[in-house]
């Protein structure tokens, strides 16, 4: 590990630390709204000031990270596995069912997948716990994004097609599901690592412009997305610097996972 | 190292023309320029139903009355006099002679005629003329004379003079059809997606205080612009001299760098409220409809709401607490004698034991056992709204009540409240751009769509909307304003003492406008900014007030 | 080729069809924002909503879509009024211009960025590099768009900021992973210049990779283009998109899904067209 790596890791570690423990650390619960000082500065009470309505803004932030930090991994799982079983498969067959594939691909990105968003949010019932919804949210956006990962993956995939241990193991009468299992996967081992751990910043962000957007998790639940909302207004960050902090957090976070990154080199 | 120095200026060469691209022209002077939110629709002043081509009608129409926006007084346009007869079923028009359309046509009696004609036909479908629309049967409309319009309704329209402020006159001969118009501008150019632009009428018929003709304004550039941040920007750079409504937050920064910009002009006609799902048939469990259905219920749940907090903190202190459907901007027609709603949490805690709520452990409970949780749905994009929410939620939690909040994109929460019925309290504001209550008839009807909580009732569901029903019936057909007057503060009355809506602010008109503008006066009705768009000029401080 | 062509056609006509499908039984298809105006009467929200009910049947929408397509008549848009084919024509350009520019400056800055150093290899480039692309990858793509507003950036920048980092990666491991190439080293060893190593032996080896992920950048700008067109106001393909989708505008949505996906598709196919016809002429 490089130093630069190091360093990540480290900073990473810290920040999921305070996560965790940020039941101890938050000076208020993060809905809490303190009437009389809204927008307020650092002060000993408020470290990092209070948002508009008043509420805390180092508690929002900290619970903020646990909503995103939990659940974009498991965003990321969901795409990482959808593309490696439908990339590796299209590489290894190859032929029409790899262009159908690959077309398939192309085809979602072109989907409005923000309206499908947009319907699943409103056709969920509407005493569903904000909980639930976020993670409903995280799950769509697994389902929605593995579309970059599955070229690699079927690049990759049609590079050993026609290997030696491959040939060996169909010769020998192999089942395609098998050979999937137990002979492709296992050497593409580390391209789907690299695939999840590219994917989890994806899904911050992607979570993050779609709070901007206003689609994101529901009040009064924070999330870094919620709390970058008020980015849209310049004057007011001119005017508390501290609101950059969401995002300074943000980036940061996202730096460390993109630098702690096994080699991202694909071996062929 | 060589490639690298080409790229680089590939770079610069590509990206270079954008950088100078992005100095927007100035504007000369003469040219007003502010945007529009929307993509005007059409513009065919009869089928106005959104605010773009409403802004763009109001300024190129020409109408036989025109309210004055400053004083909410009537004040003659193309007829030089009127009188209304018959118990409000007939109005006659004296028009002015010797006038002209944008084009040149010559304007007549005839073209009132066609224009009303056209307007009463049953099978046009808009907002204006289904505000004639007071019964059934066919309008007649006679040409006495060539500077005379009678007009005969079915039934009498209340409010009727006022309703001829919105009726932009189309002639019946020209043939630029709507685009040849009587009002002080007409459409010269329009790109679709990027701006309208507005020339000088020169045959516009008014003329100023010493004979000038009007408008002063040789032009107006109509920018579409639906990004509201982007719009203010705009405004500090000076590429746009006015923004006709402001919100809070953007008036609190501009009032901080350049007061005289600008301006509050107090409360509006708007206002901000929530209602509870009342629908017989909808799909919840049905000790929910008895919470909401019990009267009780509501007036503890708006004594608990503490109005002033939302006033000072989402709108900043430009805002006041809504009192009920009327404005206290609406100076005729509001109930004065109507007590501005107090915040008693207690007291609501109190009037919900009276019908057997009770708090055990922080959390209330109805008299079944039920704990007291509810959701409201408001529409996804508007911050102020999912604000008031959010402080909504810790006010009915201080009594034990838990309010969930979904965000819907509009399309999706309309649906709920007006087809499936499937929520539990909404959260939403009303425009009015009327004075007259009668505009709120399919409001307060209880068969009537627009009657959010309970919808097209066959018959009216509680003895207070069958009372409701008979004052609004009342006030359509009686004549003199003052007995109007009388059964509206009835009605205002009875909203404020069941609650159907919770009324929460009204919030203040708002708007900016720039140092070289010359003769604004912001007014509480829309347009605010622009109401007096003939007598504008643009002059004073060309540096547009952005830098000083 | 017209195989491929017509390939191409039908997958896109089937995205539109699907999309169609989305949104037609999605909630909130057919309500209209005026109908909370008290203004209309009873009858004219019934006339409103008969004349929704007319344009109800699916199986029917699609009938006359494909009909009027073969007619080249796009139809025309229920919130905006206007015919969908004026629509298209006028902020196709806009997105094109945009995209096309911003992929441009995107490339450019990433062979740059990816090409520094790679004889020398020192850790400053690499890191300083990395940790660039990686600050750039960082940002949500809306807190660009916002930048782009505020700094009076036109939509390219925006653009080309979000792609430039992806692009980056990939070409900086590729260039890195062809500069170690035997024949490369031989070439160095012989003592030819930097600049002929990096046209005559890096490059065309690089090259059907980076063609591919010519295709993969299209589709990711196209991708960003939407959400920083809404948010920066730009008259283009994105912000139609996102208007209807937010008014469930079926004929511009179908359309529109139509185009998006006609054209990732040709830039995908022709950037493996153009791959397999370099490793055609280089063996």
């Amino acid at each position: 590990m490089s130093p630069l790596q190091k360093v990540a890791a480290i900073l990473l570690c810290t920040i999921l630390l305070l996560m965790v423990l940020a039941s101890i650390f938050v000076p208020a619960p993060y809905a809490r709204q303190f009437r009389d000082i809204p927008n307020a500065g650092p002060s000993t009470a408020h470290p990092l000031g209070t948002d508009a309505l008043g509420r805390d803004s180092l508690s929002r932030l900290l619970y903020g990270t646990r909503v995103s930090l939990l659940l974009a991994p498991g965003a990321s799982l969901l795409s990482t596995i959808i593309a490696a079983l439908l990339g590796s498969a299209a590489g290894l067959i190859g032929g029409w069912f790899e262009r159908i594939v690959l077309a398939l691909t192309d085809l979602s990105l072109a989907l409005p997948w923000l309206f499908l968003l947009l319907t699943v949010r409103a056709m969920l019932p509407l005493d569903v716990p904000p909980m639930v919804s976020v993670v409903i949210a995280f799950l769509m956006m697994g389902l929605l994004g593995w579309q970059s990962a599955v070229r690699v993956i079927c690049a990759a995939t049609r590079g050993i097609r026609d290997s030696d241990f491959l040939l060996l193991a169909r010769s020998t009468g192999c089942q395609p599901a098998r050979l999937l299992l137990r002979h492709v996967a296992p050497n593409l081992r580390p391209l789907f690592y690299v695939q999840f751990w590219i994917s989890i910043p994806l899904f911050i962000l992607t979570e993050a412009n779609l709070s901007i957007l206003g689609l994101g998790v529901m009040e009064p639940m924070p999330s870094w997305g919620n709390l970058l909302r008020g980015f849209e207004n310049f004057s007011a960050l001119a005017a508390n610097p501290l609101r950059l902090v969401p995002l300074i957090l943000l980036v940061l976070v996202v730096m460390c996972f993109q630098l702690v990154l096994p080699s991202q080199e694909v071996t062929q | 190292m060589r490639q690298a120095w080409i790229f680089l200026t590939l770079i610069l060469v590509l990206g270079l023309p954008a950088a100078v691209r992005a100095e927007t022209a100035r504007q000369s002077g003469g040219e007003l320029h502010f945007c529009l939110h929307g993509e005007p629709k059409t513009f065919n002043p009869l089928l106005v139903e959104e605010d773009a081509s409403e802004t763009i009608r109001y300024l190129t129409g020409g109408v036989l009355i025109r309210l004055n926006r400053q004083t909410q007084a009537l004040e003659p346009g193309l007829a030089v006099s009127w009188k209304v007869s018959q118990e409000g079923r007939r109005i006659s028009f004296h028009l002015r002679s010797g006038l002209r359309f944008s084009d040149g046509t010559p304007f007549t009696a005839e073209d009132v005629a066609y224009t009303l004609k056209a307007l009463m036909d049953p099978q046009l479908h808009s907002p204006t003329g289904d505000s004639f629309r007071s019964g059934e049967g066919q309008v007649d409309v006679q040409i006495p004379s060539a500077a005379a319009v009678v007009v005969t309704f079915p039934a009498p329209v209340a409010g009727l003079e006022r309703l001829f402020d919105q009726v932009a006159i189309l002639s019946a001969h020209s043939p630029k059809k709507e685009m040849a118009v009587l009002g002080p501008f007409y459409v010269a150019d329009y790109s679709p997606g990027s701006s309208v632009l507005l020339h000088r009428n020169p045959n516009y018929w008014k003329k100023d205080k010493e004979g000038k003709p009007l408008p002063y304004l040789d032009s107006i550039r109509l920018d579409i612009q639906r990004n509201r941040d982007i719009e203010l920007l705009r405004f500090r750079r000076g590429e746009i001299q006015l923004i006709n409504a402001l919100d809070s937050e953007s008036f609190d920064s501009l009032q901080k760098e350049m007061p005289a910009v600008a301006h509050d002009a107090g409360p509006g006609l708007d206002s901000e409220q929530m209602w509870f799902n009342q629908v017989p048939s909808a799909p919840l469990s049905e000790y929910k409809k008895n919470w909401f259905r019990t009267t009780e219920f509501r007036k503890a749940i708006s004594m608990a709401i503490n109005r002033a907090d939302l006033c000072r903190i989402v709108f900043g202190g430009h805002a006041h607490p809504a009192v009920g459907p009327v404005s206290p901007a609406n100076q005729f027609w509001f109930n004065s004698s109507l007590p501005v709603p107090a915040y008693d949490a207690s007291g609501a805690l109190r009037l919900l034991a009276q019908v057997g709520f009770r708090l055990e452990g922080g959390a209330l409970h109805d008299s079944s056992g039920n704990r007291v949780e509810f959701t409201v749905i408001t529409n996804a994009g508007n911050k102020s709204r999912e604000q008031m929410a959010t402080m909504i939620q810790q006010d009915l939690s201080s009594i034990g009540i838990k309010v969930n909040l979904v965000t819907l994109d509009f399309p999706s929460l309309i649906e709920r409240i007006t087809r499936t019925y499937d929520y539990e309290a909404c959260l939403l504001g009303l425009v009015n751009t009327d004075l007259d209550p009668n505009s709120q008839m399919n409001v307060w009807l209880s068969s009537a769509e627009n009657h959010q909580w309970n919808p097209k009732e066959s018959k009216p569901a509680t003895a207070w909307e069958a009372e409701l029903d008979r004052l609004m019936r009342s006030q359509a057909s009686a004549i003199s304003d003052k007995k109007r007057k009388a059964d509206w503060d009835k009605v205002q009355q009875i909203v404020a003492e069941q609650q159907p809506f919770i009324y929460l602010v009204n919030k203040d008109a708002m708007s900016a406008i720039s140092s070289a503008v010359v003769g604004s006066s912001p007014s509480v009705l829309d347009p605010h900014a622009f109401w007096n768009a003939e007598l504008l000029r643009l002059g004073g401080d060309l540096a547009l007030g952005a830098q000083k | 080729m017209l195989r491929r062509l017509l390939l191409i056609a039908s997958l896109g006509l089937v995205a539109a069809l699907f999309s169609a499908t989305l949104v037609r039984f999605a909630p909130g298809y057919g309500v209209e924002e005026r109908e909370l105006d008290p203004r209309w009467s009873a009858e004219s929200v019934e006339a409103l909503r008969h004349k929704q009910l007319l344009q109800e049947g699916l199986a029917s929408f699609y009938f006359h879509y494909l009909s009027a397509l073969a007619r080249g008549d796009l139809g025309e848009s229920d919130s905006l009024k206007r015919p969908v084919r004026e629509l298209l024509t006028q902020r196709l350009p806009v997105t094109g211009s945009a995209i096309v520019r911003g992929l441009g400056v995107a490339w450019l800055a990433a062979a740059l960025l990816a090409s520094l150093g790679l004889s020398s290899r020192s850790w400053l480039y690499e890191a300083s590099g990395t940790a660039f692309s990686s600050l750039l990858l960082s940002l949500p793509s809306a807190v660009v768009a916002m930048l782009a507003v505020h700094l009076r950036a036109p939509v390219f920048c925006a653009i080309s900021v979000v792609v430039f980092p992806r692009l980056h990666r990939y070409m900086r491991s590729l260039l890195v992973r062809s500069y170690d190439q035997p024949h490369v080293l031989a070439a160095r060893a012989r003592g030819l210049t930097s600049g002929t190593i990096f046209w005559r032996h890096v490059l065309p080896v690089a090259a059907p990779p980076l063609l591919a992920l010519f295709g993969v950048s299209f589709a990711i700008a196209f991708g960003a283009a939407i959400p920083i067109e809404a948010l920066c106001d730009s008259p283009g393909l994105g912000q139609l998109a996102w208007h209807a989708a937010l008014s469930r505008d079926l004929p511009l949505i179908v359309n529109v899904t139509f185009v998006v996906c006609l054209v990732m598709l040709v830039a995908n196919s022709l950037a493996d067209l153009a791959g397999r016809t370099v490793i055609g002429a280089s063996q």
